[in-house]
């Protein structure tokens, strides 16, 4: 029974954005669970994540049954969008209270991304990955893995090394697809330990996965310095370019780590 | 004995609107709204069409002329770490970008670095929160046929008393 509730929340539920299958429950034989589940299955449909209305149906679901941590996590995700700290953090760790294994990641992820919480986010995923036997994930986003975010946090708190060795194991786990980011900030965080060839080395494979404005940035800047004038013109240009058609490093609700401005391009 | 009686159906009935009263106002109608407050918001400040005020949500990043390092060169330039109080956590300035660009309804909120709530020292405070007052580069959603007002908030990292970081 256990194995087929696993297997339920791996195929339909266990990603923390994702609403939860319900039936999950009723095979664990949680009926309350599954009511609760039920009560809000498709809310999104009809309410705003904002609105009033939203917010008391998962009052109401939890009135159903308190350990119903998804809603927890979904009541939390205005005030995050709105940079409500204090009430974000209580109403996320009662999810995470309720089941760490499912919504630690996520946790450390927005902690990361919203609030530059570093040491917070590397305790979050560190304390998932010693809690699971399976990968521990990727950022609520899609756009990068869970040890990605640990080297973004490193590479803030001053751990550049450690912060590449994280992004090459992660880069050369056997299965690992390479993210739409992964080479470019692999290659910003060579840079910031003074290795250029290997930062050069990323930018290019990540010209060759997925050119953008920023990458094309890098690459031009370095040419700079290198004295080719030519090779740094075509990718000033190109990165101008991309950058007005908005191939860019880009998230609806943060503005992303290692961001080029086109004012920054421009003065290049 | 009537009058022990009308005493507590009154006491019922007050208890009554009293509990429907409170379950109603328990969130605002968007979570994060701003109300008006009279004692420090523009009496006048035009919402445009209130209902429509959004959340600053987009994947074209921050609506500002100039963009986030024109908005950040505001506060590394003029906040000064010389003279204020040395203390540590996030401060959060929540406001309102009307249809024309125009900003008012500034709210403050602060925490420790372990998500307890802080009262920052106004020395920090009111220094971050004149220079958002300060901002003219705010844009308003372009809408199809109106331009559109939105709810944005800004968040100062502090260490020591020293502005690290501006999120969003």
């Amino acid at each position: 029974m256990k194995i087929l509730h696993m297997l339920l929340l791996l195929l339909f539920g266990n990603m923390p954005a994702a609403q939860p299958n319900c039936n999950a429950y009723l095979y664990d034989s949680d009926t309350l669970q599954y009511k609760a589940c039920k009560l809000v299955e498709n809310i999104d449909e009809r309410h705003h994540q904002f609105t009033r209305a939203f917010q008391e149906a998962y009052d109401a679901a939890l009135k159903i049954c308190p350990w119903f941590a998804y809603a927890y996590k979904e009541k939390a995700v205005a005030f995050l969008k709105s940079g409500d700290f204090l009430t974000w953090k209580k109403l996320i760790d009662k999810a995470v209270a309720l089941e760490p294994a499912h919504y630690l990641g996520y946790r450390g992820w927005c902690r990361l991304q919203f609030f530059r919480d570093y040491s917070g986010a590397i305790d979050d995923i560190e304390r998932l990955d010693s809690l699971v036997p399976y990968d521990i994930g990727y950022s609520v986003n899609s756009d990068y893995h869970l040890n990605f975010a640990r080297a973004f946090c490193y590479i803030a708190l001053g751990q550049k090394q450690k912060a590449v060795e994280i992004m090459e194991t992660q880069i050369r786990t056997k299965g690992y697809p390479v993210l739409v980011y992964d080479y470019y900030q692999l290659g910003i965080a060579y840079l910031q330990t003074a290795d250029t060839i290997n930062a050069v080395k990323n930018f290019e494979r990540q010209s060759d996965l997925n050119e953008i404005a920023d990458n094309a940035y890098y690459r031009c800047k370095i040419y700079k310095a290198q004295n080719n004038p030519a090779a740094y013109q075509k990718y000033k240009t190109l990165a101008l370019a991309l950058y007005d058609r908005r191939r860019v490093l880009s998230d609806p609700y943060t503005e992303p780590f290692n961001k080029v401005y086109r004012s920054v391009i421009e003065k290049e | 004995m009537n009058h022990l009686l009308t005493t507590v159906l009154l006491c019922c009935a007050l208890g009554s609107c009293r509990s429907q009263r409170s379950a109603a106002n328990s969130y605002p109608a968007q979570i994060g709204n701003i109300a008006y407050d009279p004692a420090q918001d523009q009496k006048d400040f035009p919402l445009c069409i209130a209902d429509t005020l959004n959340q600053n949500f987009g994947s074209n990043g921050m609506r500002y002329e100039g963009e986030k390092p024109a908005l950040a060169r505001e506060f590394f330039s003029r906040y000064d770490a010389t003279r204020v109080k040395k203390e540590d956590g996030l401060l959060r300035i929540r406001f309102i970008v009307n249809c024309n660009g125009a900003t008012d309804r500034f709210r403050i909120m602060g925490m420790n670095n372990d998500y307890t709530e802080k009262r920052f020292d106004t020395t920090i405070s009111n220094q971050l929160l004149r220079i958002t007052r300060s901002l003219n580069g705010w844009k308003p959603i372009k809408g199809q046929r109106y331009n559109i007002g939105y709810y944005q908030y800004l968040i100062f990292k502090i260490k020591d008393g020293n502005l690290k970081e501006i999120l969003p």
